[in-house]
C-alpha cells in the first residue's frame, strides 16, 4: 500500500506539491491524473527517496522508500525510459540492476521475455525504439518481481499494440494482488486500465476515488469528461 | 551478500560493459610504450641522459603520470557517466543510500586502476629492459621498483578522485575541465611559482613524490609521505561527493 501524507514540495517560489495526501490500495490500477506541470513526477520523486519533500510523508507498506532494504525486491519503479547506457545491450543492463540488487542472474531474460523484447536481448540500448525502451523500463522495474509498482507515463512512445499489451499486463500485476500506481497524462488509454483515480492539479488534490463513483457523481460520460471537469473546477477556484 | 558486496558487483560488470576503461587501458599503454622508445631513441642528445645509466632508464620509466592521467578520466566518466546517461536514477532507486554507490563504485575503480597500472608500468618496464638488453645493458637502477609501486599508488588513488569529482559535478566534461585546470592553473602555474614549498604538498607535487625518480637534495616528500597526503586528499574528495549526492535531487 503506497500512502502520501499532506506531501509538500517546493522549488524556490514555485510550489510544485501542495499537502497532497491519498492512498493506493494492492490489487487495484491506481491512475495518478493531472495536466503537464500538475506535481505528478515530482510526487512519484518524493515517493522513491530521489527529492526530499519539504513536508510531510510518501510511505510504502508504511516505510519510507529510503528506508527499504533492498527496495527493489518491494518496489519496481520506472520513472524515465532514457535511462540507459547506450552502449550496453538490453541484457547487460539487466543483468547490471540485478547484480546491485541481488536478483538471480535468470531472472533478466524472464522479464525480456515477459515485455516482448527477448529477441532483442543483445541489441545495443541506443539502437532500440522509444517503444522497446519503454519496455525495457518496465523490464527493470519487473526485475525484482515487486508487490508495488510505480510507473511514470509508460503508454508514451508505445505505438497502439503495445499501449493494449501494457493495458492486460497492468490489469494482470494488479489481479495478483499487486499496488499498480501509474501516471499519465493520455486519459482516453488511461480510462481503459484504471480502477480508480487521483487527479491533480497545481500540486493539489482535486479528486480520488473509483472511476465509476466519481464519474457518476460528477455527472460526466467517461473519465476524459470527468477530468476536463475537475480540472475547470480547479481554475475556477483558483481564480 | 551485503549491499556494498552486490553493489560493487555490478559497478564491475558497469566497467566491464563500457567501452571507456578498455580504450583507455589501450591508450595508456600505448603512451607508455611511445615514451620508452622515445626516451630510448633520444639517449644521449639534447640533454637526455645516455642509455644504460640510472638517470636514463629512470627518464624511460616516469610512466606515473600517464597512469594517473588515464585513471582520472576513468574515474571522472564512471561517475560523470551516470548522470550523462541517466543511470544514476536506477542506480539510486537500488540503493537508495547513496553512501553505497559512492563506495562500490570506488572499489570497482580502485581495482581497475590498480590493474590499469600495473600493466601500464609492467609493459612500458618489460618493452625498456628489452631495449636496454638489445644495447647489452642488463641491470635496472634501485629505483626503479619504487617507482612501479609508486605508479600503481598514484594511479589507482587518482582513480578515486576521479570518480569523486564526477559526483560532485555531475558532468564528465566539467570534472575533466575543473581537474585540468586546478593541476595546471591552481598547482603547476600558480602556487609552483609563488609558493613552492607548498607545492609538494598539494595533489600533483604528492604525486610526482611517488612517480618520478627522487633527486637528491630535492625538497619533495617521502613515499609514504607522499601516499599519505595523496589518500587524504583522495577520501576528502569522496566524502565530499557521499555529502553531495546524499542531499541532491536525483533526476
Amino acid at each position: 500500500m503506497i500512502r502520501v501524507e499532506h506531501l509538500t514540495k517546493r522549488y524556490g517560489a514555485v510550489t510544485a506539491v501542495d499537502d497532497l495526501s491519498f492512498d493506493v490500495t494492492p490489487g487495484r490500477v491506481t491512475g495518478f491524473l493531472g495536466p503537464n506541470g500538475a506535481g505528478k513526477t515530482t510526487t512519484l520523486r518524493a515517493l522513491l527517496g530521489l527529492t526530499t519533500p519539504d513536508g510531510g510523508t510518501a510511505t510504502i507498506n508504511g516505510c519510507r522508500y529510503r528506508d527499504l532494504s533492498n527496495p527493489a525486491r518491494y518496489v519496481g519503479a520506472a520513472l524515465d525510459n532514457d535511462c540507459f547506457s547506450p552502449g550496453r545491450s538490453a541484457s547487460q543492463h539487466l543483468q547490471i540492476m540485478a547484480s546491485a540488487a541481488g536478483i538471480s542472474s535468470r531472472r533478466p531474460a524472464e522479464v525480456l521475455e515477459l515485455v516482448g523484447l527477448a529477441d532483442s536481448a543483445r541489441r545495443k540500448v541506443g539502437g532500440l525504439s522509444l517503444g522497446m525502451r519503454q519496455r525495457l523500463t518496465l523490464a527493470t522495474a519487473l526485475l525484482g518481481d515487486p508487490e508495488v509498482l510505480v510507473l511514470d507515463e509508460p503508454l508514451n512512445g508505445l505505438d497502439p499494440d503495445g499501449i493494449r499489451w501494457m493495458r492486460e499486463l497492468l490489469r494482470k500485476l494488479a489481479h495478483e494482488g499487486r499496488t499498480v500506481l501509474v501516471s499519465s497524462h493520455l486519459l482516453a488509454e488511461v480510462a481503459h486500465t484504471v480502477d480508480n483515480v487521483v487527479v491533480i492539479a497545481r500540486g493539489r488534490q482535486v479528486a480520488e476515488g473509483p472511476v465509476a463513483a466519481l464519474t457518476a457523481s460528477h455527472h460526466s460520460d467517461n473519465l476524459e469528461d470527468l477530468f476536463f471537469d475537475l480540472i475547470n473546477d480547479r481554475k475556477l477556484e483558483v481564480h | 551478500m551485503t549491499a556494498i558486496v552486490r553493489l560493487t558487483r555490478a559497478e564491475f560488470r558497469k566497467l566491464a560493459t563500457t567501452r571507456s576503461y578498455p580504450i583507455t587501458l589501450i591508450v595508456a599503454v600505448g603512451l607508455a610504450l611511445l615514451e620508452v622508445a622515445a626516451v630510448a631513441m633520444a639517449a644521449g642528445r639534447n640533454g637526455v641522459p645516455r642509455l644504460g645509466s640510472a638517470a636514463g632508464t629512470n627518464q624511460m620509466l616516469k610512466l606515473g603520470a600517464i597512469c594517473s592521467v588515464a585513471m582520472l578520466v576513468v574515474g571522472i566518466m564512471a561517475a560523470g557517466g551516470e548522470f550523462r546517461h541517466k543511470t544514476i536514477i536506477p542506480a539510486v532507486l537500488i540503493s537508495p543510500r547513496r553512501n553505497g554507490l559512492v563506495l562500490a563504485k570506488a572499489i570497482a575503480v580502485g581495482a581497475a586502476g590498480v590493474v590499469l597500472s600495473s600493466l601500464t608500468f609492467g609493459l612500458g618496464l618489460a618493452t625498456a629492459v628489452a631495449v636496454l638488453a638489445f644495447r647489452h645493458f642488463h641491470h635496472l637502477p634501485a629505483d626503479t621498483w619504487r617507482l612501479y609501486a609508486g605508479s600503481v599508488i598514484s594511479g589507482t588513488l587518482f582513480g578515486l578522485i576521479g570518480v569523486a569529482l564526477g559526483f560532485i559535478t555531475r558532468s564528465t566534461v566539467a570534472a575533466a575541465l575543473g581537474a585540468v585546470g586546478w593541476v595546471l592553473f591552481g598547482e603547476i602555474v600558480i602556487l609552483g611559482t609563488m609558493a613552492p614549498h607548498l607545492a609538494r604538498w598539494l595533489i600533483t607535487g604528492a604525486s610526482m613524490a611517488l612517480t618520478d625518480p627522487a633527486v637528491p637534495g630535492a625538497s619533495t616528500l617521502a613515499p609514504t609521505t607522499a601516499t599519505a597526503v595523496l589518500s587524504a586528499y583522495a577520501l576528502a574528495l569522496l566524502a565530499a561527493a557521499v555529502g553531495v549526492l546524499a542531499r541532491r535531487d536525483i533526476g
